[in-house]
């Protein structure tokens, strides 16, 4: 069994249960059969409220390392409360992609700070597609809205969107290739393709 | 090719619209006048019922319809004029007590889980009762001298028509249990009691027995 | 039924939950905010978060075209004759219907852009603005104040449709806009005839829309600096009759309120 820390050990912001998360996090690795024997670190940065709404998953030295707003796990309708439903889901496409990166054919993909938002919602995507034989409480309109604003409202993108949900297997050579096919297809002037620019990851103003 | 000076009569022969009419102007000013008044509490009680419904497709349905029979209070309203009826508020009146103790019942029910009973009241007695009131006049006033009454009765049965098939729609729809029929039945005939009592919308002779001697001569 | 129906009245099914007051007060969190550089406010496709950014602002219009249906509703109801003119009433009763289909349109919105119905919850602002008990009142607290504010969040989402291409959030919401300029200047028309001789209620009504304004632009909500995620709509506004010098006021009220929040969260760290 992983090794797994959460960050921090006990909520002082929002009302979640840091027991209740943990029991989370360790039933969605069994679920998607993370490695066994890598250590993961999960910090949840619970100023953030719903819904801004962001995360990130990288490998460092054989570690996973995810990072995730509070507001990806927060309750739409009881505010600082937590979403199971929520949660489970945010935590199993994080935890694929982490495992994408250390043994699905993602290992040379760059860390999720370099990803821009077209190559980040297909990868999204094609993890979230693979919770849905799971039994994971996944919502297909909301997927599919965040990739047409990321990828294109056009039927190229539409067709991307429906191989990667079926979670045919693809690498990051097969998922790039497929960000920059959409990125042709997209007749959206250049600027609002858009790159990610700012992100909602930093520290505390001092 | 026709010959343009070739005299035609008025009327084609396909055309049976005659004189008399069964109402003087008088008389279809007093039921124009009636409807407004009814349309306007209709109207207001639809747009009031509207926050008190959780139903969220009644809501949206009521809040149409709301302005469906607002309509029909400016057509009838517009009509008053021209029936030599300036002050359009003083003909804007209840048929009688009857009637206003009628509506009343009709907007009593205000709790969330009464809406069959609001939408009894609207659609199985309130919209029958206007569909055949407003069916009479058509049919009875003379479709020469009050034709403008008529073409505007004819846009508001057009409505009647279908709100009332979509309001029935929705209570078969809300009714799912037998206590739910009796409910329903019950308020139906607490309501039609009382519209009994008034003689119909339009008062006694809304569907013509005690006008037809009256109001024959033209 | 009652005249004037409370705010806790408002029938829902349970998919809805209402936003608690308290919780969002005493939300230790907002501080903590404050000290954050988060960059623009703006709603832009490519700021972060900007999915659930638009479907969290698309359902809070959802209820809002709820409760703007409510509260227009009620305004034929709860006033005698003598109170609201025939007039006035078949304006609200063209408005109920307006309001009904902007709620049908949120629906399908919604769907579009995969958020649930009852998904966020529930503020009901606007409809204690139609709870006031003066007819003008309401025009002015609801058609002028937040159907004003209906037209800069539309506008922003138009925008937000557009910048990101997205046909359909694009084509609702120009139509949605063109409806609620009508609703303003319905409550403009309404404010300059039922006052043209009673200055007194003139003033009253206006301080009252300039009270909704005011809430309305609470911590910055709406504006015209990159702070705000909701823009000032000028163009619209001055078509919907706002003179230039009321959207100057606006744009102060807007700005005055973003001081406030500022200093509050500088006092409050
Ligand atoms: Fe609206
Ligand atoms: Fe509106």
């Amino acid at each position: 069994m992983s090794n797994v820390t959460l960050t921090p050990a006990e909520f002082t912001l929002v009302k979640f249960d840091a027991d209740q998360v943990r029991a989370l996090i360790d039933q969605t690795l069994g679920e998607i059969e993370f490695p066994v024997d890598v250590d993961v670190t999960i910090d949840v940065d619970e100023v953030l409220p719903h819904p801004l709404t962001a995360s990130m998953a990288n490998v460092v030295d054989g570690a996973a390392h995810l990072w995730y707003t509070g507001g990806c796990f927060e309750s739409p309708k009881r505010q600082t409360g937590l979403s199971v439903d929520h949660t489970r889901v945010e935590l199993g496409v994080g935890l694929l992609r982490a495992k994408d990166r250390l043994v699905g054919g993602f290992e040379n993909a760059p860390a999720d700070e370099q990803l821009d938002d077209r190559q980040r919602t297909l990868w999204d995507t094609y993890a979230e597609g693979r919770l849905v034989p799971l039994g994971f409480p996944v919502r297909i309109p909301r997927r599919r809205y965040t990739f047409r604003l990321y990828g294109g409202f056009n039927d190229v993108a539409d067709a991307a969107f429906e191989q990667l949900w079926t979670g045919a297997p693809i690498t990051w050579d097969g998922l790039s290739a497929m960000a920059e096919s959409l990125a042709a297809a997209d007749t959206r002037p250049e600027r609002k393709k858009s790159l990610r620019k700012e992100t909602l990851r930093q520290a505390p103003a001092a | 090719m026709s010959d343009p000076s070739k005299p035609r009569a008025a009327f084609a022969p396909w055309d049976r619209r005659e004189l008399p009419g069964l109402f003087t102007v008088e008389e279809s000013a007093r039921r124009v006048g009636t409807y407004k008044w009814l349309e306007m509490r209709l109207f207001e009680s639809l747009g009031g019922w509207v926050a008190t419904v959780p139903e969220l497709d009644v809501k949206l349905v009521l809040g149409r319809h709301c302005y469906h029979h607002a309509w029909h209070a400016e057509l009838m309203d517009k009509r008053l004029p021209e029936l030599r009826e300036m002050n359009t508020d003083r003909l804007c009146e209840p048929a009688n007590p009857e009637m206003v103790a009628f509506v009343a019942a009709l907007q009593e029910p205000e709790a969330p889980e009464h809406t069959i009973e609001k939408l009894v009241g609207i659609f199985r007695v309130l919209l029958p009762r206007k569909i055949a009131a407003y069916t009479y006049h058509m049919n009875a006033t003379s479709r020469i001298t009050d034709s403008p009454t008529q073409r505007s009765l004819g846009f508001m049965l057009q409505d009647e028509f279908e709100d009332w098939r979509e309001g029935e729609m929705l209570l078969q729809s809300l009714i799912e249990t037998p206590e739910d029929v009796e409910r329903a039945a019950r308020r139906q005939a607490e309501l039609e009691t009382l519209v009994l009592a008034a003689g119909g919308i339009a008062g006694p002779g809304t569907l013509g027995s005690d006008v037809v001697t009256e109001g024959a001569s033209v | 039924m009652r005249k004037q129906l409370p705010p806790e009245m408002l029938a829902r099914d349970s998919r809805f939950v209402r936003t608690s007051i308290m919780d969002q007060v005493m939300d230790p969190r907002n501080a903590k905010m404050g000290e954050r550089e988060l960059g623009s406010a703006r709603l832009q496709p490519e700021r972060p978060a900007a999915a659930d950014r638009a479907r969290n602002l698309m359902h809070g219009i959802f209820t809002g075209e709820i409760q703007a249906l409510e509260g227009a509703g009620r305004t034929t109801f709860d006033f005698d004759d003598d109170e609201a003119p025939f007039a006035l009433k078949l304006d609200m009763a063209r408005q109920c219907w307006d309001e009904s289909r902007h709620v049908e349109i949120s629906v399908k919105l919604g769907d579009w852009m995969g958020t649930e119905i009852g998904e966020y919850s529930e503020a009901t602002f606007l409809y204690e603005a139609a709870c006031a008990p003066d007819p003008i009142l309401r025009l002015c607290g609801v058609n002028r104040a937040l159907e004003g504010l209906a037209i800069d969040v539309f506008n922003t989402m138009r925008e937000f449709g557009d910048l990101s291409g997205d046909p359909v959030l694009e084509f609702c919401e120009d139509w949605m806009l063109a409806d609620e300029v009508t609703h303003v200047k319905m409550g403009s028309d309404w404010l300059r005839r039922l006052t043209a001789d009673d200055p007194e209620r003139r003033e009253r009504a206006l301080d009252f829309q300039r009270t909704v304004d005011k809430l309305f632009s609470l911590g910055g909500f709406r504006g015209e600096s990159e702070e705000n995620p909701i823009q000032l709509a000028r163009t619209f506004r001055s078509m919907a009759g706002f003179s230039t010098d009321e959207i100057d006021e606006l744009a102060e009220i807007a700005a005055q309120a973003q001081e406030d929040a500022r200093a509050m969260v500088a006092g409050g760290s």
